[in-house]
């Protein structure tokens, strides 16, 4: 029988505290109700044997000994940029070092445990649960160039931490977590206009916990409002002298997306596409004032376009109006139609905040764990 | 269908599915000979590299109404260094060796590869000068679709860079060649389609040259004591595509291979070895 030896009398004894309801953080990845199960609570202690320290989500191993056996558990944790921004690296739990972890068991009953933040005996509690940029806010307006224009973007700093992480429409009021899971699934019909073939649809995808999800399943990616909605964020860099206005995604598979606001028609005006559906849509947009509103069509059916899994068609046309109040607040609206999915044109509105002096996250989804 | 027909009719949709619009980019995928998708490539127009009002060279258009993108003049089964001048150390060329015949590149499985092999897709990149950012954008359109940033303000590599795929890139002009180096690098992907080896320690400088308007001469110089015997170089040409811009291409609509991509199941997922076999 192996004998576990303390480490040293600085070892760490690590505490994973229950993970609590609703209270989750979008990063491309799937929502912890999806592959843990909320009322499977455990415990386990061990020594950690390796720190995978990597996107999508970190993962801490550790040696468990019952009697006579040593089982190797994984710990799963955030995406190492959202840890990172609070203060975890990858030293903060190191192999060697005695952890006792509380957490919720994967569903598939294999030797995996979500835990959301850890206690460090003598060290700060570290917690995802209140993201928000590194660097306080500082109360400003928001900068023009030299044409008068409000920016949108700049050479550092990036959107994040959205208001709202899952689109419901203006006005209506339910519960639900971080990922789009409701709290109460009969509450479906009000989240927006479904026409029934959706709301059966959508009420099957919260059903099963969101599991479906193909930006979850193959990296499928955020089209939509849904790249609004991550902590991840995204970043706006305007291309002035080519009459375009690009969108970095900081989530998902680190795409980008490009706003034409040289004026062009719509369709068959991209080489290479056509008029082929696409993730992003095709979008054209303009200034009105300091408004920039994007016209987006040409969607395919083939991803999610919001957290939760609310249906769309082919026929989906988004106008967003984003607006910069002021330094630290991205105000973000959308109106969204579709004939096929909808019985009326509909709206939602959020606002996401500037993390000053950072770039955009380096995200990829399909750097990829399960 | 006539099954005598079948052979030659799927041989035809072979060859069709070559040129059609955006085919699934493999090793045996189409190269840069073959036509590009769903049109014909415009014939390339001679002429000097356009300069910026300073009188640099720009890797853009002369205007916006000059579009184009970039794309290697390469074959694919090419390597960018000639395999007998490649200082291997005796693991990487048993890596590389094994990888001629287990070709199951990450690209293909849609990570975002650095170095040479980000330029050596059939779709092609965009280079975006953005003065204003002290940035230059490179943009892929096919692959990963993502972005790269080179920073020419002057700063330098950080201290707790966290590895990635494009690594950290700081550039500057040397005249007209744009000259970038690189560190930071993850070691999840191939420098090239034929799949040399590298580790964290890789270090670039790459030299990205316009001699005229219809050619970027493209140099890297690979320097990794980890995997290599000594500092080399490498490099190929890329061709403007006169009208062509940038447009949606996602790796993952089509990957019918997940567990290729996303490591097949919580127990089967390998962590131990950073190494891309």
């Amino acid at each position: 029988m192996q004998k576990l030896k303390l480490k040293s009398t600085i070892g760490l004894v690590v505490l994973a505290t229950v993970l609590s309801s609703g209270v989750e953080h979008v990063s491309a990845q799937p929502a912890i109700v999806a592959k843990f199960d909320p009322s499977s609570e455990m415990s386990i202690s061990g020594i950690v044997t390796h720190v995978d320290w990597k996107n999508p989500r970190a993962h801490v191993f550790v040696n468990v000994t019952d009697g006579n056996a040593v089982t190797n558990w994984a710990v799963e944790l955030e995406s190492p940029v959202l840890l990172r921004g609070n203060g975890w690296g990858e030293s903060s739990v190191k192999p060697g070092d005695r952890v006792e972890v509380k957490g919720l068991r994967a569903r598939n009953g294999s030797r995996q445990i979500w835990s959301e933040s850890m206690v460090l005996a003598g060290k700060p509690v570290f917690t995802l649960k209140d993201l928000k940029p590194a660097i306080p806010a500082r109360s400003e307006p928001a900068p023009r160039g030299t044409d008068g224009k409000v920016i949108l973007g700049s050479a550092s700093g990036y959107w994040g931490f959205p208001s709202e992480h899952a689109l419901v429409e203006d006005g209506v009021n339910v519960q639900m977590d971080r990922y789009g899971q409701l709290a109460e699934i009969a509450d479906a019909a009000k989240v927006a206009p479904l026409q029934p073939w959706a709301l059966a649809l959508y009420t099957q995808r919260q059903q099963r916990s969101l599991q479906d999800d193909p930006m979850f399943i193959n990296c499928k990616p955020p089209g939509g409002p849904r790249q609004y909605q991550s902590d991840l964020g995204i970043k706006f860099v305007e291309d002035k002298v080519n009459q375009r206005m690009f969108i970095l995604m900081g989530s998902g598979n680190r795409n980008y997306r490009i706003v034409y606001m040289d004026g062009r028609d719509k369709v068959g005006s991209v080489t290479g596409d056509d008029d082929n559906p696409l993730y992003y849509g095709r979008s054209l947009g303009k200034w009105e004032g300091d408004t920039l509103v994007v016209v987006t069509t040409g969607f395919n059916e083939d991803f999610w376009m919001t957290n939760g899994g609310l249906p769309h068609t082919s026929k989906l046309e988004l106008t967003e109006r984003f607006t910069r109040p002021d330094m630290n607040t991205l105000q973000y609206q959308v109106a969204i139609t579709d004939t096929g999915a909808y019985t009326r044109p509909w709206n939602a509105s959020w606002s996401m905040q500037w993390v000053a002096d950072q770039e955009v996250p380096i995200f990829f989804c399909q750097d990829n764990r399960p | 269908m006539k099954n005598s027909k079948v052979t030659v009719a799927l041989l035809a949709l072979a060859v069709a599915g070559a040129a059609a619009a955006q085919p699934a980019q493999n090793t045996l995928g189409s190269s840069s000979s073959t036509v590009a998708p769903q049109q014909q490539r415009q014939q390339a127009e001679a002429g000097p590299a356009p300069v910026n009002a300073a009188g640099r060279v720009v890797l853009q258009g002369a205007d916006p109404s000059d579009k184009g993108t970039w794309t290697p003049v390469f074959g694919i089964l090419d390597p960018i260094t000639p395999y007998e001048e490649i200082p291997f150390q005796p693991w990487s060329k048993a890596l590389y060796d094994y990888r001629q015949t287990r070709e199951l590149e990450p690209h293909t499985r849609c990570k975002a590869s650095g170095t040479a092999r980000q330029f050596l897709t059939p779709y092609g990149v965009e280079f975006v000068e953005l003065p204003e950012l002290g940035q230059i954008i490179i943009f892929d359109i096919g692959g990963p679709h993502t972005f790269r940033i080179i920073y020419m303000d002057g700063r330098e590599h950080p201290s707790d860079w966290q590895n990635t795929y494009y690594g950290h890139s700081v550039g500057r002009w040397e005249g007209n060649t744009l000259v970038v180096d690189s560190v930071g690098f993850t070691e999840q992907f191939w420098l090239d389609r034929r799949g040399m080896p590298h580790t964290d320690q890789l270090h670039t400088i790459e030299h990205f040259t316009r001699k005229d308007k219809n050619t970027i001469e493209y140099r890297i110089t690979l320097d990794d004591p980890g995997a290599y015997t000594k500092t080399f170089d490498g490099g190929f040409n890329l061709r403007w595509n006169q009208g062509e811009e940038l447009f949606e291409y996602v790796c993952q609509q089509a990957n019918y291979a997940i567990e290729l991509m996303v490591g097949g199941g919580a127990s089967s997922v390998d962590r131990s070895s950073t190494i891309v076999p």
